[in-house]
C-alpha cells in the first residue's frame, strides 16, 4: 500500500510539472506585486549595476567600430617620430618621465633628414597647436581651429589633397613665409558663399597669412573634425610663435613592404640624431597607425575593467540586498508558507516559489539596466557621431550574471522557507 | 462495519524542554473508521494539537505506529508527508488561515495546483466545492469581503476539494458567534451524512455534541473514548 501510494504520486509529479511551473511563475509575480515599491527598490539596485556595464561596453564598442578608420590618421605607410607617445597612462610621474625628454629640435629634424633622406619617399616636419581663433574681415572663427607648423610633405604623409591653390613648397620652408594652407572646413568658415580664398589675408592670433591652398575634406575621426586646421611653414612657426617647440618627424616609406625596414632605419637614425650610446633606451616615441589604435586597445580595456569591476561590485551589492529582501519576505509570509504546506505544498515547490521571486527580481533588474545602459551608450554614440551599436554579447553576459546572482542571493531564503516546520510556522504568532 | 482509515498503536510524541521530557502524547492507542464523525475534546495542553498534527501529518509521532489508510506515516520523509497531506487530508483552522490576496476560486483551487490538476478541472471542481458549502455567488471574493462564517466555509471548501480521506478541524468555531457556529456545525453533519471521515478539535461540549463520538484527552492519554 505504501509502495502504491509513493509510485502514484511520483507519477502524478512528473505528468504536472508544467502545471506547477507556470502556478510557481504566477504565485510568485503576485508576491511581488504585493510589496510594490520594496520590489522596486531591489530591481533597482541590480539596474544600476548592468547599467553601468552595458552603457560603458555600448559606447566603447560603438567608438571600437570607429576607431580602424578614425585613428587611421596617418598617411600610407608612414610614421611619426615625436617626444611624447600618443597617449600617456598614470599620473604626473608618467608625463614627467616624458616631459624630461629633451625637445626634438628642427635643427635635429633637419640632421635626421640628412641620413635618411635616402631611405624614405618623404621626411616632414610638424608642430600642432591647439584651439586658436582665424579671422578674415569681421568674419571670426570659435577658437577650436588647429594651427600646424608643417613642410611641403605633410599634406601627403597625413592624406591631404590639394582642393584649389597649391601646397606649400620647399622655398616657402625655407624664407619662413607668412602662407597657409586652409582645411576645407575652415576655408568654408572664413569663405562662406563660394568665395574664392585664395590669395585672401587671414589672421591668426595676430598673425597675418596670404591663403596659398585649401585641401580636401578629409572628415572626421572620433566626431571631431580633421579639416579645421591651417598648415603655414613650420619655420615661420619657430620663428614667430613658439621656436622651442618640440617638432614631430612624419616619415614615408617607399612601400608597405620596407615599412618595417624604414622604421629601424629611422630609430637609428634618431638614435644618431640625438647623440644616444647604445647603453640608453630610445628617448622619442615611434607612433604609426598601428600604436595609436594599441593605445587605443590599451584605453578601452583599463575602462572595460574598471566598469566590470564597479558593476560587479554594485551586482554584489544588488544581490545582497535581493537576499536581503527575500529574508524578510520568508519572516512575514511564514504564516502563508505553514498554510501552502498544510495543504500539501512539497518543499521543493516552496523553494521554487522563493527561489524564482529573487530570479524575477535579479532579471527585472538586469532587463532595465540593459535598455538604459544600451539608451546611454548609445547617446554618447551619437555625440560623437558613431553608428548605434547593439552590445549582443554584454546582454548575454548580463543576462547570464544576473540569472546566476538571483539564483545564488535567492537560494538561502528560499532554502529557509522551504525548511520551515508546518506547525512551527502555523502557530499563532 | 467500515473500514479502518487510522490507526494508532502505542503512539508517543515527546518534547524536549531543556534537560526535561514533555509527554505531549503518551500511548495512545486509538481507530478511527470511515464515516466517523468524531470530537476530540480536553483542556489546554492535554494533547489534543498534538494529536491532530500527528493525524494530519504535520508533525511525526516520536514513537508507535501511525497508519494511515495502511501506510504507516512514521516513516515517511517531509515531501512524502506533504503528498499525504494534499491527497489524504483536508484541514479547516480556527484561524481560517485563508491567503489573503487570493480570492475564494483561488484559495480552494491551491491545494489541486499542488496536486497537478489541470486548470480546467481545477476551476470546476474549485467552484464545486464552493457551490456545496452555500458559496456559489462569492467565488470571485477576496477572505476580507466575507463574513467569519462565509470564510470558514471557503477554508471548509478548500478542505473538500481533494476529495480527502479525512476532514481535520482544529476548533473550527472558536472565532465564530453562536448562531454561525451551529451554521457550521450543521454544515459538517451534512458533510458526514455524505460520507466524509470529519475529526475536530473543540473544548465546547455544545459543539462536540453535534458529533457521533467524543475523545477525551488529559495529560497526554486518552480518558474516555464514548459514541453517542
Amino acid at each position: 500500500m505504501h509502495q502504491n501510494l509513493i509510485l502514484q504520486i511520483h507519477c502524478d509529479m512528473s505528468n504536472h510539472r508544467t502545471i506547477q511551473t507556470k502556478e510557481v511563475f504566477l504565485q510568485a509575480l503576485s508576491s511581488l506585486a504585493v510589496n510594490r515599491l520594496r520590489s522596486w527598490l531591489t530591481i533597482m539596485g541590480v539596474a544600476v549595476g548592468v547599467f553601468s556595464i552595458i552603457a560603458v561596453m555600448t559606447a566603447l564598442d560603438a567608438i571600437d567600430k570607429s576607431v580602424e578608420s578614425g585613428l587611421t590618421s596617418l598617411g600610407a605607410n608612414t610614421f611619426q617620430i615625436q617626444k611624447y607617445p600618443a597617449t600617456v597612462f598614470g599620473g604626473g610621474h608618467s608625463r614627467n618621465r616624458y616631459a624630461n625628454r629633451e625637445d626634438i629640435t628642427y635643427k635635429q629634424g633637419v640632421f635626421f633628414r640628412k641620413i635618411m633622406e635616402s631611405k624614405a619617399r618623404n621626411i616632414g616636419f610638424i608642430i600642432t597647436s591647439p584651439a586658436n581663433q582665424a579671422k578674415y574681415g569681421n568674419r571670426s572663427t570659435n577658437p577650436d581651429v588647429t594651427m600646424t607648423g608643417g613642410d611641403e610633405n605633410f599634406a601627403p604623409a597625413n592624406g591631404y589633397i590639394i582642393r584649389s591653390g597649391r601646397n606649400l613648397s620647399s622655398s616657402d620652408i625655407q624664407y619662413a613665409q607668412n602662407i597657409a594652407v586652409l582645411g576645407g572646413e575652415l576655408a568654408e568658415k572664413l569663405f562662406p558663399a563660394g568665395e574664392n580664398p585664395l590669395n585672401k589675408a587671414i589672421r591668426v592670433n595676430g598673425q597675418v597669412y596670404k591663403v596659398a591652398g585649401v585641401f580636401e575634406k578629409k572628415g572626421a575621426a572620433f566626431g571631431q573634425s580633421q579639416d579645421n586646421l591651417l598648415v603655414i611653414p613650420i619655420t615661420r612657426y619657430l620663428d614667430h610663435i613658439n621656436e622651442k617647440s618640440s617638432i614631430s618627424i612624419t616619415v614615408e616609406a617607399f612601400s608597405q613592404d620596407e615599412y618595417r625596414k624604414t622604421i629601424d632605419q629611422a630609430t637609428g637614425a634618431m638614435r644618431q640624431t640625438r647623440g644616444l650610446t647604445i647603453k640608453e633606451t630610445n628617448d622619442f616615441e615611434i607612433r604609426t597607425n598601428d600604436s595609436l589604435i594599441d593605445s587605443f586597445r590599451d584605453i578601452q580595456r583599463i575602462i572595460s575593467t574598471g566598469a566590470f569591476i564597479i558593476s560587479f561590485m554594485a551586482l554584489l551589492t544588488a544581490g545582497v540586498g535581493i537576499m536581503n529582501i527575500m529574508l524578510v519576505s520568508v519572516t512575514e509570509r511564514t504564516k502563508e508558507i505553514g498554510i501552502r504546506k498544510s495543504i500539501g505544498a512539497p518543499r521543493k515547490s516552496i523553494r521554487n516559489q522563493f527561489l524564482l521571486e529573487a530570479l524575477i527580481l535579479s532579471l527585472m533588474g538586469g532587463f532595465i539596466g540593459i535598455i538604459a545602459g544600451i539608451g546611454a551608450g548609445n547617446i554618447i554614440a551619437l555625440n560623437l557621431n558613431l553608428p548605434l551599436i547593439f552590445p549582443l554579447l554584454w546582454i548575454t553576459v548580463s543576462i547570464m550574471v544576473c540569472s546566476i546572482i538571483g539564483m545564488a542571493f535567492g537560494m538561502f531564503p528560499a532554502w529557509k522557507a522551504a525548511g520551515l516546520d508546518p506547525v512551527e510556522a502555523l502557530r499563532p504568532k | 462495519m467500515e473500514p479502518v482509515i487510522i490507526s494508532m498503536v502505542s503512539l508517543c510524541r515527546h518534547y524536549e524542554m531543556g534537560d526535561q521530557i514533555v509527554k505531549a502524547l503518551d500511548n495512545i492507542n486509538m481507530e478511527f473508521r470511515r464515516n466517523d464523525y468524531a470530537a476530540i475534546m480536553g483542556p489546554s495542553g492535554s494533547g489534543k494539537s498534538t494529536l491532530m498534527n500527528i493525524i494530519g501529518c504535520l508533525d511525526t509521532p516520536t514513537s508507535g505506529i501511525y497508519e494511515l489508510n495502511g501506510t504507516n506515516v512514521a516513516e515517511m520523509d517531509d515531501d512524502e508527508l506533504a503528498r499525504v497531506r494534499n491527497r489524504e487530508i483536508g484541514f479547516v483552522f480556527q484561524t481560517f488561515n485563508l491567503l489573503p490576496r487570493m480570492n475564494c476560486l483561488r484559495n480552494v483551487e491551491l491545494p489541486l495546483i499542488y496536486a497537478g490538476v489541470a486548470p480546467e478541472e481545477r476551476h470546476e471542481r474549485a467552484e464545486q466545492a464552493l457551490l456545496s458549502v452555500g458559496l456559489g455567488d462569492r467565488i470571485q471574493h477576496k477572505p476580507s469581503e466575507l463574513s467569519g462564517g462565509q470564510i470558514q466555509r471557503v477554508a471548509i471548501a478548500r478542505a473538500l476539494v481533494n476529495k480527502p480521506s479525512i476532514i481535520l478541524a482544529d476548533e473550527p468555531t472558536g472565532n465564530l458567534d453562536t448562531a454561525t457556529s451551529h451554521d457550521i456545525m450543521e454544515m459538517f453533519g451534512k458533510l458526514s451524512n455524505e460520507g466524509n471521515t470529519i475529526i475536530l478539535i473543540t473544548h465546547e461540549e455544545d459543539i462536540a455534541r453535534f458529533t457521533h463520538r467524543i475523545i477525551r484527552l488529559r495529560d497526554g492519554r486518552i480518558e474516555s473514548d464514548e459514541r453517542q
